[in-house]
């Protein structure tokens, strides 16, 4: 047996010193690194995500047992069973009062999919119309499982590609630690694998848009933001930013009108190919754009922390106005709010490429920024928000995580606080309670006396806040509201959280208008020393 | 002691835990359920009388005490779960109760972890093998999914170790009593105890003079003294948890309890040891019978054949090899016990890493008794494994080595426990979870991690458990065809020759191999 290499004495000293403010995860890829074992931080991580979301995966779901309309869970479920026992045609039609098929044409696809092999392993599981509401053991097994690997298929792989390239220029840990921290996001953990739904492919997708982006290739990209478009119309919230992005770079003066026709052709064959099905007759299409984008529906549903909710609470938004006058009332503030960064964006990309070219790490990096502004803007004041939404613009911020520690950290906080309503009715509380305290403990920042990283006001404001949702939520444990005012609690977070994303949107889009300043003139010099 | 390290360190475990609460649990859960409701809410006589569940109390009294003490805790939480007739209870609210009891007890491991930390000199290795203890896939499977509460009973077992380490023998001995009225199973390793404390602490040497041959005399008064003082704090110990049951005339009762010997030679799934090797040599010599007629084995009795492989808790019987009687097994193990003694009353063990050869012998003891006793549970191999991952503080290579391949076979022969399909992910993940780290992490005690101490046969042997496990998991039940038992007795035997292996290697490490470079480095 061959005698192991000697430590090198050196290492030991230098990692203490690092290792002073450093919060817990970055300190087990430390210590692993210290101890030699870097060949196991991916793989324990991978294992370790898997593990939670399983783990979670034991608890309830959207409608668990509350016939007749259930919720989520069976909804996915009846779009497996629709789909494949019936022709496409009839896809976007059939007995809409029961969970009519009302996502893009990618989802109904992979309903299809998972339809099928649920119909060669046990046929109950979706047999046309007998099977409405089943739930046996077996049968949720089967559809936690498809989450799962449909998730490990398109987002797990984006995520672990996109830290490990090279346009993120940060240490081994860092590295490693911010893949352990997107993949144990509570947030998205909670609504794919507790409440139900199948949102990872579509920010999967969108991590890919970026993953290429990073990659200078364009075609590619813009082929993966169609996918996600056509998965979850809901990725609407990102294409200002991608749309911003792409344009700048069709005004690279020799090539540049023909990348436009290039990806206007990309983005034509996407859409054509996944609707190829309906093509045939207009009827169909205008169907399915009825069902994807049902404006009928009202201004928000349920209580979502965004500021139309918000205001509702002070002025009686939908009484006065009638539903169309508050659309356009909507997309007009929703179009002032992304605005600023997309033109940013655009500016940004365009200049830098006339001039200096800003290198592809920086524009991805901006993009990442456009893109959690836009989606913001999108879900603070754009029209028919769920509270689930907030994961659309948690995605491109996790992304950002090495950049930003602490507001990200932040944000998930917020985020999963102001999903709490959603899950208490799903029955997800202790995987609420372990998440949300989990996160806290391996990645925030008040909870571990050690970081220095954060600046001193930051951390006070963050207790703060910490102290108010925990005050919130004890608060409704402890106190029944009173019988005037029933949604009490739900209202408090509401208008907390929705504070809460106000002053993000605010630090985001500060973020970007003066980094990519200072990114742009900082690359300039570094050609100038190369 | 719980610094933030520690606190992190400490969530993961438990949020892990709480996730798991939905998940499968066995009918222990339906015992100790019972139990709390025997002891809740009839009077101390009736206790080891109580059968109106067929779950009836079989533990020691100190057990019965602390189901007492829980049961206070359950009324005020749920009262039904304590009522005697509320068979098979298993509504959210008992199982978070229960659930919650096993995470909490757990802290006196977490506890006596720390202890053994101290107690070795807090240095990095010794915080893996504590950590990797107290995350270890065993009680995670056993006590967080499957139902008991080893890691609180394994607790008061490291803080003997580790007073025995800090040489505090008294207490040690003490705590061990404890230990062993709370669940007697401990008792395979009361040998080691018995002859560590003994020697180690009854007898009080006298230098009698300076001469070069080492004159040492027992100086009597102070070993009879210390003896006295062993001797009574073990009765009482014994007094207070028998004293009531014998002043009630119930301790054949308790007796009866406690060592039902109705039970067949191998569980229903059987755990891998000799024994395991010994039925699958049988049938393999019945499909020989039916090839080779020559070999004269046409007597075979095929009738009693298909018992010990269909899950029955009944008497397991040979077509071909001699039964097996229960004094068989007591004298197989007694011997197999030998080699614990030799590290024990082997020359200068005293003085030379004295509690360290105690450990070593506890681990011999308790291997001695898995690999030959009589009804072994899968779930014993905690007993070996716990002792054992203690030593690898500072192992040699060859320990190091032995202790990878033991404990990849130990806990993955835990898997049949787990049997549902919603468990297979949980089971897989964990177990490759702690595998990763323990290879990677633990180190000998010249700096090699272990995966690079193993040699390539045991790296595959290792590897081997991937493959194991999709043909026994993964691949659907009907190609077996007709050999149901097939996955099962393929778990059994692969194990049971990891476990076999590194028994022979451990022997020879701790009791034959005399390793004076170790000495000289230290």
């Amino acid at each position: 047996m061959a005698p192991s290499s000697p430590q090198p004495p050196a290492r030991q000293a230098t990692s203490a010193s690092r290792r002073a403010g450093v919060i817990p995860v970055d300190r087990w890829f430390w210590f692993l690194a210290e101890e030699n074992a870097q060949g196991i931080a991916l793989p324990v991580t991978l294992l370790f995500a898997l593990l939670v979301r399983w783990c979670v995966a034991l608890h309830g779901y959207s409608g668990h047992g509350s016939p007749p309309l259930y919720g989520d869970f069976e909804a996915q479920r009846h779009w497996m069973e629709l789909t494949v026992h019936l022709p496409p045609s009839k896809w976007y039609f059939y007995d809409l009062s029961y969970w009519g098929l009302d996502y893009p044409p990618l989802t109904a696809f992979q309903s299809w999919a998972c339809g099928w092999v649920a119909h060669l392993i046990d046929p109950s599981w979706v047999a046309l119309d007998q099977s409405r509401g089943i739930e046996t053991h077996m049968s949720k097994l089967f559809m936690r499982s498809t989450v799962l690997v449909l998730e490990a298929l398109v987002y797990v792989p984006a995520v672990v590609l996109l830290f490990q390239s090279r346009h993120i220029q940060v240490n081994w840990v860092i590295r490693q630690a911010s893949i352990f921290s997107v993949l144990l996001q509570p947030c998205l953990i909670l609504i794919d694998h507790g409440h139900f739904q199948y949102n990872s492919v579509m920010l999967g997708f969108l991590l890919w848009t970026v993953y290429f982006a990073a990659r200078e290739q364009y075609l590619v990209m813009a082929a993966c933001f169609c996918c996600s478009l056509m998965f979850k119309q809901m990725a609407l919230y990102f294409a200002p930013a991608v749309f911003a992005f792409l344009l700048a770079k069709c005004f690279r003066s020799p090539y540049g009108v023909r990348l436009f026709v290039q990806l206007g052709l990309v983005v034509i064959v996407t859409f054509g190919v996944m609707l190829l099905p309906w093509m045939g007759s207009p009827a169909q299409l205008q169907q399915i754009l009825i069902r994807v984008f049902p404006v009928a529906r009202g201004l928000y549903e349920d209580k979502v922390a965004n500021v139309w909710c918000a205001i509702n609470i002070a002025v009686k938004l939908r009484s006065m106005f009638a539903a169309p006058v508050l659309l356009r009332l909507a997309a007009a503030v929703t179009s002032v709010a992304f605005a600023p960064s997309c033109i940013h964006l655009f500016l940004a990309v365009k200049r830098s490429v006339a001039g200096q070219a800003l290198v592809a790490a920086d524009a991805a990096k901006l993009l990442c920024y456009a893109l959690v502004n836009c989606s913001l803007a999108f879900f603070l004041f754009s029209f028919q928000v769920h509270e689930k939404s907030i994961l659309l613009p948690l995605a491109p911020a996790l992304l950002l995580i090495h950049e930003e520690p602490w507001a990200v950290n932040w944000f998930v906080q917020v985020a999963l606080f102001s999903m709490y309503p959603l899950l208490f009715k799903d029955g997800l509380q202790i995987p609420y309670w372990v998440m949300a305290i989990g996160w806290s403990m391996l990645r925030s920042c008040p909870a571990c006396p050690a970081d220095k990283r954060t600046p001193l006001a930051v951390l006070n404001a963050q207790w703060v806040s910490t102290l108010v949702m925990v005050a919130i939520h004890a608060a409704n444990m402890l106190v029944p509201p009173p019988p005037s005012l029933p949604d009490l609690y739900v209202v408090l977070n509401v208008l907390f959280s929705c504070a809460m994303f106000v002053l993000f949107f605010a630090y985001f889009n500060y973020r970007q208008l003066t980094l990519a300043l200072v990114r742009v003139r900082a690359t300039r010099s570094k050609k100038k020393d190369s | 002691m719980l610094g933030a390290k520690n606190l992190a360190f400490l969530c993961v475990g438990v949020g892990i835990k709480l996730l798991l609460w939905p998940a499968y649990h066995s009918t222990d859960f339906e015992v100790h359920r019972n139990w709390l409701a025997i002891t809740n809410s009839l009077p101390l006589s009736k206790w080891y009388f109580e059968d109106r569940s067929e779950w009836t109390l079989d533990y020691p009294p100190f057990f019965a005490w602390f189901e007492w003490g829980l049961s206070l805790a359950a009324r005020w939480w749920d009262p039904r779960i304590v009522q005697l007739d509320n068979l098979g209870y298993a509504a959210s609210s008992c199982v978070e109760f229960q659930r919650l009891t096993v995470i909490a007890s757990e802290l006196v491991l977490f506890a006596a972890l720390g202890r053994f930390v101290q107690a070795s000199g807090g240095t990095r290795q010794s915080k893996i093998a504590a950590a990797l203890t107290f995350l270890s896939a065993g009680f995670l499977f056993v006590d967080h999914v499957h139902f008991q509460y080893n890691g609180f009973l394994f607790g008061i077992l490291v803080y003997s170790l580790a007073f025995a380490m800090e040489g505090r023998d008294l207490l040690a001995g003490t705590m061990f009593a404890v230990l062993l009225c709370f669940k007697h199973i401990f008792m395979y390793i009361a040998p080691a105890y018995f002859i560590y404390l003994v020697i180690n602490y009854c007898t009080v040497l006298r230098t009698r003079r300076r001469s070069p041959v080492g004159g040492c005399a027992l100086d009597i008064g102070a070993s009879a003294w210390r003896l006295a003082k062993l001797g009574t704090a073990v009765v009482v110990v014994f007094a207070v948890a028998f004293g009531p049951f014998v002043a009630l005339g119930q301790l054949p009762q308790l007796a009866s309890r406690l060592f039902p010997f109705k039970r067949g030679l191998c569980h229903a799934y059987w755990a891998p040891n000799f024994w395991a090797l010994y039925v699958f040599a049988d049938r393999l010599l019945i499909l020989a019978s039916r090839f080779i007629p020559a070999l004269g084995l046409t007597f075979v009795d095929l009738s009693g054949l298909t018992a010990s492989t269909r899950g029955l808790v009944g008497d397991t019987s040979f077509a071909v090899l001699p039964d097996i009687p229960p004094i068989a097994t007591f004298i197989a193990t007694l011997l197999a016990q030998v080699p614990a003694y030799v590290v024990l009353i082997r020359k200068g063990s005293k003085k030379q890493r004295g509690p360290q050869r105690f450990i070593q012998a506890v681990v011999l003891c308790a291997y001695a008794s898995y690999m030959f006793g009589w009804h072994v549970h899968e779930k014993a191999i905690l007993l070996i494994l716990v002792p054992l991952g203690l030593l690898t503080a500072a192992p040699t290579q060859r320990t190091l080595r032995m202790f990878a391949v033991l404990s990849t076979a130990g806990y993955y022969s835990l898997f049949p426990l787990l049997f549902g399909a919603q468990e297979l992910l949980i089971k897989a993940a964990v177990l490759l979870i702690w595998v990763l780290c323990a290879l990677a992490l633990l180190k000998s005690d010249r700096g090699v991690s272990a995966w690079r101490c193993l040699l390539r046969a045991e790296r595959l042997y290792v590897l081997g458990h991937i493959p194991l496990f999709i043909a026994t998991e993964l691949l659907p039940g009907c190609v077996f065809g007709r050999l149901q038992f097939l996955p099962l007795a393929l778990v059994s035997v692969y194990t049971a020759l990891g476990v076999t292996y590194s028994w022979l290697g451990l022997v020879y490490e701790f009791a034959l191999h005399h390793s004076h470079s170790t000495h000289k480095r230290h």
